[in-house]
């Protein structure tokens, strides 16, 4: 025999393609056969409407005639509405009273849960129950409680103390804080068990190490504590931001007679962009604002992520 | 520098009780090895000590003053822990700088102190960087020099090296061990391994189930255990035990062993008069490295003779495996002497070396042959 003797076996399984792949190849053509289900499910159903939201921005589209090329029209349109002014620094409150004051609560729950034994998975539960009920469910019980007199409960505390009743949902004023009320109690739940588990994560011995060293308990919570949370802390900023910048179902339904109001002084970003484009039809109006929306939530995204993420 | 003093320390966690009224004291600049295995209830004592847990009864005296109510950082003790305790967002220096958080120095001083204390441990060049950025070995020493920039009246350490890989293990308890004789500061040191005891310690102290069983200097526990947990806890390989029974033969008192027909006449006062007709039961024990591999024992010496099993080459030294009868006792030959497993062997030990325990209490039985001038 001249040829080098191929073993039966080999040359007959040569054929397949299967085994013509290497071990690897056929590890990264299995895991792309799986991920393809939801890579094409998410591109169809959300990455292709974003895409196509960017080109109905520069576009007058009503729903009821074809789609024209504006250009820029909808940008200085929205540039020089006085509501969409309104409706930006109404979101930025949202956030910026939203966001530290539901960390600092959550954080302040967390950290004395984290030291109570007695009750503490019953009480536990019963902060993280809100983040389980529906938002609509909440939102109703809470306008009623702040219903003027004698219906809403909090005001009739308020008289019965012999202190003057509060308007809330209905001063311009005193609005917004209270659609944060809810808002803010009902994100809670989560934000305790994130830290929660963060602070179960960090070693007792270094809370040992301390007391040994001396740090008073304010000085653990500063300078171990609070250092050592920071990747729960970013996590929990970013994506409490985030909620706060969409805030919609708690502005909707604590006031549904007028959302947004009184006199549009609730009113965030998400439910002008509703109204824009499901009450006036106005299409492409509506695709500005979402395309501005997005810019603002990936700027604040990344900004924060660039300031927390500082060497630790 | 400080003493340490515990009186029947005792400690209840709900219905367990993990430390059950031990009595010690540590003297000005000692090195004490608290060791046992795990559940023994050496740490445990050591963090009463440090007075990160309350003491259900009994007195701990630092320095003669009752520390029970005071806090740790009213101790003046430092502590370093297993999983180094060292924090992973400031620098070394910064990490070092926290033993000095209550001292009321001015700034350049506490700056002079860490630098000084990194010169000592050979960390200067590592004050900028983070924990991250350390080996094992390095991370160990900046928990050290946390412990030390304070000048603390006593150290505690809880199993401080059991994170490192062998080779680093044994340089750290070199380091340490060269510390305590540079500082010669009051040490209280945890662990489970008696190597690191042996190799440490001026006094070590075998502790089981949350009672002391046995104090003494590490050449001491060696020679003289009390009893067979010890003698078997410390000493590497363990030693060997052999179930017989004290007995008369030739009007001569020894022990008769349950395998084979071997007959011991170890040093007469050993047994005493203790040796009677029945004979109790004893455990007759001998390291290996007290049996050793011999073509030809002389007469006056204990042989046990059988069939090699297992033969573990250690380059100084073998150690030999030997079945005798339905067990198996291990020996020692010299390094380049490598039996073949099957070959038959005797092994052979000098009487004086032999240890003898009642085998119903585990005692030992004194050995006042050996007894240190």
């Amino acid at each position: 025999m001249h040829e080098a003797p191929a073993t039966p076996g080999t040359e007959r399984r040569a054929g397949r393609l299967s085994d013509r792949l290497t071990l690897s190849a056929k590890r990264v053509l299995w895991a792309w056969l799986f991920l393809a289900v939801p890579v094409v499910f998410y591109g169809a159903i959300r990455f292709w409407p974003t895409a196509e939201a960017f080109w109905i921005s520069f576009t007058d589209w009503n729903l009821l005639r074809p789609a024209q090329f504006v250009g820029l029209d909808n940008y200085r349109r929205l540039l020089a509405d006085p509501l969409f002014w309104k409706v930006f620094a109404n979101t930025f409150l949202y956030l910026i009273l939203g966001t530290p004051v539901s960390l600092v609560l959550s954080f302040a729950i967390a950290y004395h849960l984290d030291r109570v034994r007695f009750l503490h998975g019953f009480l536990r539960a019963l902060y993280f129950l809100p983040f389980l009920t529906t938002a609509v469910a909440m939102a109703w019980v809470w306008r009623y409680f702040f219903q003027p007199v004698p219906i809403g409960p909090i005001n009739n505390l308020l008289a019965s103390l012999g202190l003057p009743a509060q308007p809330f949902l209905r001063s311009t004023l005193q609005a917004l804080p209270t659609i944060l009320v809810p808002a803010v109690w009902a994100g809670m739940g989560f934000q305790i068990i994130i830290f929660l588990a963060g602070l179960r994560a960090i070693p007792t011995s270094y809370y040992e190490a301390a007391r040994i060293d001396g740090l008073s308990e304010r000085a653990i919570l500063w300078r171990i504590t609070l250092p050592l949370l920071k990747p729960t802390l970013v996590f929990l900023v970013v994506f409490a931001s985030i909620g706060f910048l969409r805030i919609f179902d708690y502005v909707y339904n604590m006031n549904t007679n007028d959302p947004g109001g009184p006199l549009d002084s609730t009113k965030p970003l998400v439910i002008m962009i509703y109204q824009t484009a499901f009450k006036s039809y106005d299409v492409g109006y509506a695709s500005a604002q979402t395309v501005v929306l997005f810019l603002i939530l990936l700027a604040i995204s990344l900004l924060q992520l660039r300031l927390m993420r500082q060497p630790t | 520098m400080a003493t340490i003093a515990l009186e029947k320390l005792v400690k209840r966690y709900g219905p367990a009780t993990i430390v059950q009224g031990i009595d010690l004291s540590v003297a000005e600049g000692e090195f004490v090895v608290l060791v046992g295995p795990s559940g023994c209830g050496k740490s445990t004592t050591l963090r009463m000590i440090a007075g990160l847990e309350d003491a259900s009864e009994g007195v701990i005296r630092i320095d003669g003053r009752v520390v029970n109510q005071v806090e740790p950082k009213g101790r003046n003790i430092a502590m370093v822990f297993q999983n180094y305790a060292i924090y992973p967002h400031v620098t070394v220096a910064e990490n070092i700088g926290f033993g000095l958080y209550t001292s009321k120095l001015p700034k350049a001083e506490k700056q002079a102190r860490i630098q000084e204390v990194a010169r000592s441990l050979g960390l200067e060049a590592l004050l900028d960087r983070r924990p991250a950025q350390l080996s094992g070995g390095q991370r160990q020493r900046v928990a050290i020099g946390r412990a030390m920039v304070r000048n603390p009246s006593a150290f505690l350490f809880d199993e401080p090296l059991s994170n490192l890989d062998a080779q680093l293990r044994g340089q750290m308890r070199i380091e340490i061990k060269r510390l305590h004789q540079k500082l010669g500061a009051t040490s209280v040191f945890v662990t489970h391994d008696q190597v690191e005891a042996m190799t440490m310690a001026d006094r070590i102290v075998v502790m089981r189930e949350g009672r002391i069983l046995q104090i003494g200097a590490p050449m001491e526990l060696y020679e003289r255990p009390v009893d067979v947990f010890t003698a078997r806890f410390i000493g590497s390989p363990t030693m060997n035990l052999l179930p017989g029974a004290l007995a008369s033969r030739d009007g001569a008192d020894g022990v008769a062993l349950e395998d084979g027909d071997a007959f011991v006449r170890p040093p007469i006062a050993l047994v005493g008069n203790r040796a009677g007709g029945g004979g109790p039961k004893v455990l007759l024990g001998v390291r290996p490295h007290d049996l050793l591999l011999k073509a030809a024992p002389d007469s006056a010496a204990f042989t046990l003779s059988g069939t090699v099993a297992v033969v573990e080459t250690l380059g100084t030294e073998t150690l030999v495996h030997v079945d005798i009868g339905r067990r198996s006792v291990v020996g020692l030959a010299p390094g380049r002497i490598v039996p073949s497993p099957g070959q038959r062997v005797t092994l052979a030990a000098d009487p004086a070396a032999l240890h003898l325990f009642d085998a119903a209490t585990e005692r030992a039985f004194p050995r006042p042959l050996l007894q240190q001038p």
